[in-house]
């Protein structure tokens, strides 16, 4: 660990920092307007607390170890994983996600699984000489995949999972794959997706709700409002009510306050963000979070080392797989998936890996110059 | 870049990376834009049409009272089961159903038509489920209030007839207004809605429009759930006016009593003023109980009752008094002797034609009751004689009849203030199909049209109109029931959006009395002859109240040919009248249906209603002086 000297000061990217701490805060204000009778704010504001000691932890310890340790951390991910299905799991809404240890509490492994995932993939892509990812490399990356999100799909948490594929995604790109494979695969996606849907449900695996949830975005007006598409309804209605500049006048008659947005503290942050600030306050988010990219995208460009530039991509296609999947279910043109917000979600795991991840493409940007 | 690898295009793939986030992220700032900017004023509203509710709050209907202030009608508040149709709206109603109606006690056919009924309401508004909620009804809302948040208790007006049975025909009643109602011409773009009471017969659906008070509103917020947040607004009701008759209670009672106590139990009494045409009392028998269509519509019990009413032969919901059309038989010779007078078929001086115990047309023998020689007029009404008219009926001809009925009016309804009124019928109605089908208007046809048989059949209000003109020597007035409406406070500020105006208060515009003239000799005669029917050995001379001189007259309407007229084909008692005979006070006619002759059963209730009268005429005097010693 380097230590808190004035060279580590110098290098320590305050920028990223910044911004993630005022995303971070943004996000307990709409917290609050979303459920003002409940303290999740200030719970919140407490896992920010902790998340930011985490992130400077970790920002000022040397990757490079932390990524030779992986296969300790993936290991000890891939058992609390299994925990979660054991009578230590706990479940909530219907889905076994999370997992109560003594001393710790409660938290959702899936959350922090990532990163052990992230490092022993990047141990793994980093170490290799090749120019051209070998088809050999794929199935070591594959299996290295496959054994959380095969556990993930066990609880059965479909939203979790879906965050992991851009971590998969971002290592096979960054590792020469060749475009033809990129072309093939997008093109089989786009063939395959509605092909699994139609096929998922004339077999009834997709099961009805599902089918609603997917049929809400398609034409919203023929769905029972009542119903699953409800969800999407209301959140459209949320964001669409705040017009430029946020709602004016009493909270007390908010969307989320008369309870017709659901979750909105947690997987509907940005309908209450929309319904509070309006336009303008939802684009300065999405420039945030662009600019915070913006600055990791940068920061691995800089990487002293494959392994490093592999960790911060990985996480950069993360977050923004996450940031477009739940923001585009709140504007009503994604199906509703559990996916939270990175930063603004309420949840103490989410802000917690979040800060950590962070902590990790900080920790790679101050190591930029050493070799 | 220290891991610049060319092969790889790492720096390009990064870059593409960075261009992917970048329209992702624009994308969805485009989708915000059409969202919030474009369209942010659809949503806005959409939201707020999902949290604003608009709870209507009934106005009260104006009270009913009798000539000095008695109550007849009025409402009291109780508590209705109210469901609001938002959330209904997409859930199918079935699974409801049984969870209200076992809830509730109410049949799953109600609940289900109820559903059906709110479904085709505006989003946001709500209907009564069920009427008159138990304390039972109200700890099962109060208890399932998060699962079927739809559900409200509200304190209401409800309608309520302290009288019963009395008066019922006359008052009427109140209902929801039904679908079919709501697209007629009469209350189509007069902003009513499903779930409206409005008046439903007599008196409540005649003047319905000033009895209904305007509602008000509470305009609240709900949650999701439909439960309210808090309340924005209230908009005050304005009541409805109250209705001062021309009843008058005692009169009525007695008019009833006397029907109660009827052979048949079967019949009419109506008392009137003939000076004014103020109706003193309306009964028709049997009657009904408004009551049971407000309360019991919306209970199983009640609605038994309410198909009870519908089906029973004796027809408890006619008005008989202004929808039962009966053959007059006798009493018809009134206006009779006044068309042939005013015609010139008889005159003061030569009134006399031979009664001759009947006549025979063609080969048939007409009867009268007895021989009653050659009588002049007067004579001929008082003891009735059949034979007279015959022979008069034919002088006249069928014309003379015919001109006789529309002097009288009995080819019109009589404009009495009572929804659904009958028009008599009279050979002026027939004539047309009598010619088509027999060829000819034959003289017994005449001959039987001369005693009240055959081709005439007329409403008790209608006769009782016409011999009233006889009793004011040709003044006809229009027989009603108002005698004012009382004014009502306007409601809320002037300028107000909410405001409404007060409304006056209003008495009955007497139109101009119809007119018949005759020379006053002429008038004698015939007041005479019914001066006589009580008061000098005429048919009803059982009847006379010594000082109170009656003028009247009996009779006798056959229901089927002489022979089978026994049991429920008897004959039609009347008898129609007024007093004091030269300046009459009151008119009164009687009809028991089927019990005979008109002397023997309609004179003496007629008897019963002046002694009422006379009693609190009368005895007004001593009554008062009590109360001020008192």
């Amino acid at each position: 660990m380097v230590a808190l000297t004035e060279r580590g000061l110098r290098d320590f990217d305050w920028q990223t920092a910044i911004l993630a701490i005022l995303i971070s805060f943004f996000g307990v204000w709409q917290i609050h307007n979303a459920v003002p009778s409940e303290n999740y704010w200030s719970k919140q504001i407490f896992g920010i607390v902790i998340a930011f000691i985490a992130f400077i932890v970790v920002a000022f310890t040397d990757y490079r170890r932390l990524i030779d340790a992986a296969p300790i951390f993936y290991a000890f991910g891939l058992v609390l994983l299994f925990l979660v299905l054991t009578p230590l799991g706990v479940e909530i809404n219907g889905q076994k996600a999370w997992v109560r240890l003594p001393l710790v509490g409660q938290f959702q492994p899936s959350e922090f699984v990532k990163i052990p995932t992230v490092l022993m993939l990047a141990k793994y892509f980093g170490a290799r000489k090749s120019t051209v990812l070998t088809l050999r490399e794929a199935l070591v990356g594959g299996a290295i995949f496959a054994g959380p999100l095969a556990l993930i799909m066990l609880e059965p948490d479909a939203g979790q999972a879906i965050t992991y594929f851009p971590i998969l995604a971002a290592m096979f790109f960054l590792s020469g794959i060749k475009i033809r494979y990129v072309v093939i695969g997008t093109v089989l996606a786009a063939v395959m997706v509605p092909t699994a849907y139609i096929v998922g449900v004339k077999t009834g695996k997709i099961k009805r709700y599902q089918q609603e949830r997917i049929l809400a975005i398609i034409d919203p007006d023929k769905v029972d409002p009542r119903g699953y598409g409800y969800h999407t309804i209301q959140s459209v209605i949320t964001v669409g009510k705040g017009g430029i500049s946020g709602i004016k006048g009493d909270p007390e008659t908010s969307q989320s306050v008369l309870k017709f947005l659901p979750e909105p503290q947690t997987d509907f942050i940005f309908a209450v963000t929309a319904e509070n600030t309006g336009f303008i306050g939802c684009v300065s988010l999405l420039l945030a979070y662009a600019l915070l990219l913006s600055r990791m995208i940068a920061s691995a460009r800089q990487a002293s080392d494959r392994a490093g530039m592999l960790v911060i991509m990985s996480i950069v296609c993360g977050l923004a797989f996450q940031i477009f999947m739940n923001v585009g279910m709140a504007l009503g043109f994604l199906p509703v998936i559990g996916v939270p917000l990175p930063l603004m979600s309420a949840g103490l795991s989410a802000i917690l890996s979040t800060f950590i991840a962070i902590g990790f493409v900080v920790s790679v940007r101050m190591r930029r110059f050493v070799n | 870049m220290k891991i610049y690898d060319h092969i790889q295009n790492l720096s390009a793939r990064v870059g593409a990376i960075q261009v992917i986030a970048f329209i992702l992220l624009t994308l969805l700032g485009a989708r915000l834009y059409y969202l919030q900017v474009v369209n942010g004023e659809y949503y806005s509203d959409r939201a707020e049409n999902q949290r604003i509710r608009l709870i209507p709050i009934p106005a009260p209907r104006g009270a009913i009272f009798d000539r000095k202030g008695r109550i007849l009608v009025d409402s009291r508040p109780i508590y209705n089961v109210v469901i609001s149709n938002d959330g209904l709206k997409h859930a199918s109603g079935a699974d409801k159903v049984a969870d209200y109606s076992s809830g509730l006690q109410l049949e799953p056919q109600f609940v289900s038509e109820r559903l059906s009924v709110l479904k085709k309401q505006n989003e946001f508004e709500s209907l009564v489920l069920k009427e008159n909620a138990t304390i039972e009804d109200i700890a099962w809302v109060e208890a399932h209030s998060l699962e079927f948040p739809e559900l409200r208790v509200e304190l209401q007006p409800q309608r309520h007839y302290p009288l019963g049975t009395t008066l019922a025909h006359v008052l009427g009643y109140v209902g929801e207004i039904s679908p079919k109602q709501l697209e007629s011409d009469a209350y189509k773009d007069k902003g009513f809605r499903p779930g409206d009471i409005i008046g439903k017969g007599g008196l409540e659906q005649y003047y319905d429009e000033y009895l209904r008070g305007r509602p008000g509103y509470k305009k609240v917020i709900v949650d999701s759930r439909g439960r309210v947040q808090s309340e924005l607004e209230t908009v005050p009701p304005q009541s409805g006016q109250d209705l001062v008759t021309t009843i008058d209670l005692d009169l009525q009672n007695t008019a009833e009593e006397q029907l109660a106590n009827s052979v048949t139990k079967r019949g009419v009494v109506i008392a009137m003023d003939p000076n004014n045409g103020e109706v003193l009392a309306m009964a028709s028998a049997p009657s009904f109980d408004p009551n049971i269509f407000v309360k019991g519509a919306s209970t199983p019990e009640g609605r038994k009752q309410i198909a009870a009413y519908w089906k029973d032969e004796t027809r408890p919901l006619l008005n008989r008094a202004i929808q039962g059309r009966y053959p007059p038989g006798s009493t018809w010779k009134i206006p009779e002797s006044v068309g042939a007078l005013q015609e010139g078929a008889i005159t003061v001086a030569h009134s006399n034609i031979l009664c001759g115990g009947g006549i025979t047309v063609g080969n048939k023998l007409t009867r009268c009751m007895s021989n009653h020689g050659s009588p002049p007029l007067d004579t001929a009404i008082t003891r009735s004689c059949d034979g007279y008219y015959y022979r008069l009926g034919l002088k006249m001809g069928i014309e003379g009849i015919i001109k006789m009925v529309e002097t009288f009016g009995f080819d019109k309804r009589s404009g009495i203030d009572l929804p659904n009124e009958k028009v008599p019928q009279t050979p002026k109605t027939w004539m047309k199909y009598v010619v088509k089908h027999e060829g000819k208007w034959s003289d017994i046809r005449t001959v039987y049209a001369s005693i009240g048989q055959d081709t005439v059949v007329v409403t008790p209000i209608s006769m009782l109109r016409a011999v009233s003109s006889v009793g004011m020597r040709g003044k006809e007035y229009i027989p009603h029931f108002l005698k004012e409406f009382e004014p009502i406070a306007a409601v809320g500020e002037e300028g107000d959006p909410n405001y409404i105006p007060a409304r006056a208060g209003f008495a009955f515009q007497h139109p101009e009395p119809n007119l018949i003239e005759l020379q006053p000799a002429q008038w004698d005669l015939v007041l005479k002859g019914m001066w006589g029917v009580v008061n000098a050995g005429g048919t009803a001379g059982s009847i006379r109240i010594p000082g109170f001189d009656i003028a009247g007259k009996t009779g006798t309407a056959q229901v089927a040919e002489v022979g089978k007229d026994t049991g429920k084909n008897r004959d039609h008692s009347w008898f129609v009248s007024f007093a004091p005979a030269y300046k009459p006070e009151m008119s009164v006619i009687a009809l028991i249906e089927n019990s005979g002759f008109g002397a023997q059963n309609a004179a003496p209730a007629v008897r019963a209603m002046y002694e009422s009268y006379l009693t609190r005429r009368d005895g007004q005097q001593p009554a008062t002086q009590e109360v001020a010693a008192r």
